[in-house]
């Protein structure tokens, strides 16, 4: 009676009405925009006619493309892998006896609530040539400083480098999360058959956390594909345009260049992958929300 | 009930043991201790180079007063009496992040409780899935339309377009948190109000939302940590009288050349809030941010 009462289209619609107008119709219009040739070039209103498919066959024969998705994926993979490495080891760092254990945690979630744009100046500090603090560690061992401000590849990995400090933690809670579900009975009688810790890791642990680190993977994937602060806040995209992500290109073509029908459909082949992602994720999570 | 149900929740969690041996337990805390200086050593980093001078910051010192004189000229520079921009950016930034935290905590309260208390003939798992799909979507994919629709609405470098952008990203995380605390919160109470004749509203105004503070609280820290970090739109939407600290911020550097010092202060400027907020939340840091697939 009380489940089905007529009172729950009350509470229900305000969210629902919002998430409709402010993300599904922004959803509808960029897609209608994604076959216009919508742009801005009098600084003050935009306009657009309709030109079918033609921004989605520019978009092979744009040469900046394929750079930019090579950043992309690289971030994205690298990131992934480390986030999921580091993650998994600190989970298993802190799933041990140790006292005082909340307060560790409290302290390695804290780079997740930093803001990307401060975390790019954050880099820029960091990894700065001549006196930043990462090039000193390196000279004191004995090695030459890393070009990371100028060379490509080592711009990138800088970039790599901060995101997987930041979002690492994200890998730890959940990892930790889903390896403190593991009923204690398991470890016990792994124990009474081998003495070795890492045999207990791969036989109990692993298979156990497995399902979670498939979910965080997956959120790690789109949420890395979006980076976008800290290229921009720490290199400008550069040196060149080296650390110029996919999302980054869509940004400066769409709102620095004003080219809005090309930017938006550059930006649904991003939001074909997310579509596609968040579909295998909530096949997977969605009984939760039962 | 309440506490019966926070102390389950809170109780030490079980852990594996650590083998007897010394020397296990010794490599355990050296392993234990590197992670939490890598995790703090930016922090601190930034820290030591906000009290530096210009030329001071171009040298890898660390230890003040033996090896550089602390200055505080980055933070009075900031903070001043004189910083009129940043003043305005940061009073932008608490108008926003509250405007938003608000609506999106309301909002996401009322639907929270929809979707845990109530049956919908679509689902609730599919409305929850839908809900939560939006934080798959890129951004970039829904600036363009936003920007052209707050431009008719004549709502471009307002506080009111970036509370309902900030509104919209930050919805999806109220929503999820509120639903999943009604949703392992027992319903007897509110069954028994039924019993005795309250309707739905009542219910909810007088017996739930009362024994929901906790989770509205993380509910809003969480909105109002994301609505303050939020550059991308703001940065399209709001470039001058509505700019947020987190747009000064971005415009550091093209102001007044690469100055360390200014920068490191500002940077901490915009992430302290936050940060400290986040400790508050522990509990709801892990099914929020893994949006409800993992129980934290």
């Amino acid at each position: 009676m009380y489940k089905k009462s007529r009172a729950r289209y009350f509470f229900l619609m305000p969210g629902v009405v919002w998430i409709l107008a402010f993300t599904f119709f922004p959803l509808i219009f960029s897609l209608y925009l994604s076959f216009t040739n919508a742009n801005m070039r009098n600084f003050t209103q935009a306009t657009w006619n309709l030109v079918g498919f033609q921004n989605y066959a520019s978009i092979g024969s744009d040469l900046r493309v394929g750079e930019t998705v090579v950043t992309s994926l690289y971030l994205t993979v690298g990131s992934t892998l480390l986030t999921l490495t580091l993650g998994t080891f600190l989970a298993w760092l802190f799933n041990h006896d140790l006292p005082g254990l909340r307060i560790f945690r409290s302290i390695l979630t804290m780079p997740l609530f930093a803001a990307p744009i401060a975390l790019g100046f954050m880099g820029l500090i960091l990894f700065n040539e001549t006196s930043g603090s990462i090039n000193s560690i390196i000279r004191g061992l004995g090695g030459t400083g890393v070009r990371w401000m100028t060379d490509s590849w080592s711009a990138r990995t800088a970039v790599l480098l901060l995101d997987t400090w930041q979002w690492s933690p994200f890998v730890f809670v959940i990892i930790l999360a889903a390896m403190q579900s593991i009923p204690e009975e398991l470890y016990e009688a792994a124990r009474l058959d081998t003495g070795s810790g890492w045999a207990v890791f791969r036989s109990i642990t692993f298979p156990l956390i497995a399902p979670a680190l498939g979910t965080v993977a997956l959120l790690r994937l789109v949420e890395t594909f979006k980076i976008l602060d800290i290229p921009f806040s720490m290199l400008g995209g550069g040196p060149g345009s080296a650390t110029q992500t996919y999302s980054y290109y869509v940004y400066i073509t769409g709102l620095r260049n004003f080219n809005m029908g090309y930017a938006s459909a550059l930006a649904y082949i991003l939001v074909i992958i997310a579509i596609i992602i968040s579909t295998v994720y909530f096949w997977r999570v969605r009984a939760r929300f039962e | 009930m309440a506490t019966l149900k926070k102390e389950a929740v809170m109780q030490p969690v079980r852990a594996v043991q650590i083998g007897r041996s010394p020397l296990a337990r010794i490599l355990l805390w050296v392993a234990v201790l590197m992670a939490v200086i890598w995790v703090l050593y930016p922090f601190v980093w930034a820290v030591i180079t906000s009290f530096k001078t210009q030329r001071e910051a171009l040298e890898p010192t660390i230890v003040p007063f033996l090896q550089f004189q602390p200055s505080a000229e980055n933070w009075s520079a900031e903070l001043g009496l004189g910083a009129r921009e940043t003043t305005l950016a940061l009073g932008n930034s608490i108008a926003i992040s509250i405007g938003a935290t608000v609506l999106a905590t309301v909002l996401g309260t009322l639907t929270g409780y929809a979707l845990a208390r109530f049956r919908y003939g679509i689902g609730n798992r599919n409305i929850v899935s839908w809900v939560l799909s939006q934080r798959f979507l890129p951004p970039v994919a829904t600036l363009i339309p936003f920007f052209l629709v707050l431009q008719r609405l004549q709502m471009i470098d307002t506080v009111p377009g970036l509370i309902l952008v900030n509104t919209t990203f930050t919805l999806p995380f109220a929503i999820l948190i509120m639903r999943d605390f009604f949703a392992d919160f027992p319903d007897e109470i509110e069954e028994a109000a039924l019993v005795d004749g309250a309707n739905p509203l009542q219910i909810f105004l007088r017996v739930a939302l009362p024994l929901a503070t906790p989770a509205i609280t993380a509910a809003a820290i969480i909105c109002f940590a994301f609505a303050w970090n939020e550059y991308l739109f703001a940065s399209v939407i709001a470039p001058k009288d509505a700019k947020p600290y987190t747009f000064l911020v971005a415009s550091t550097s093209t102001v007044r050349g690469v100055h360390f010092g200014y920068l490191a202060t500002r940077m901490l400027i915009a992430i302290t809030l936050p940060v400290v907020l986040s400790l508050f939340v522990q509990r709801y840091i892990v099914r929020g941010l893994s949006l409800g697939a993992v129980k934290g």
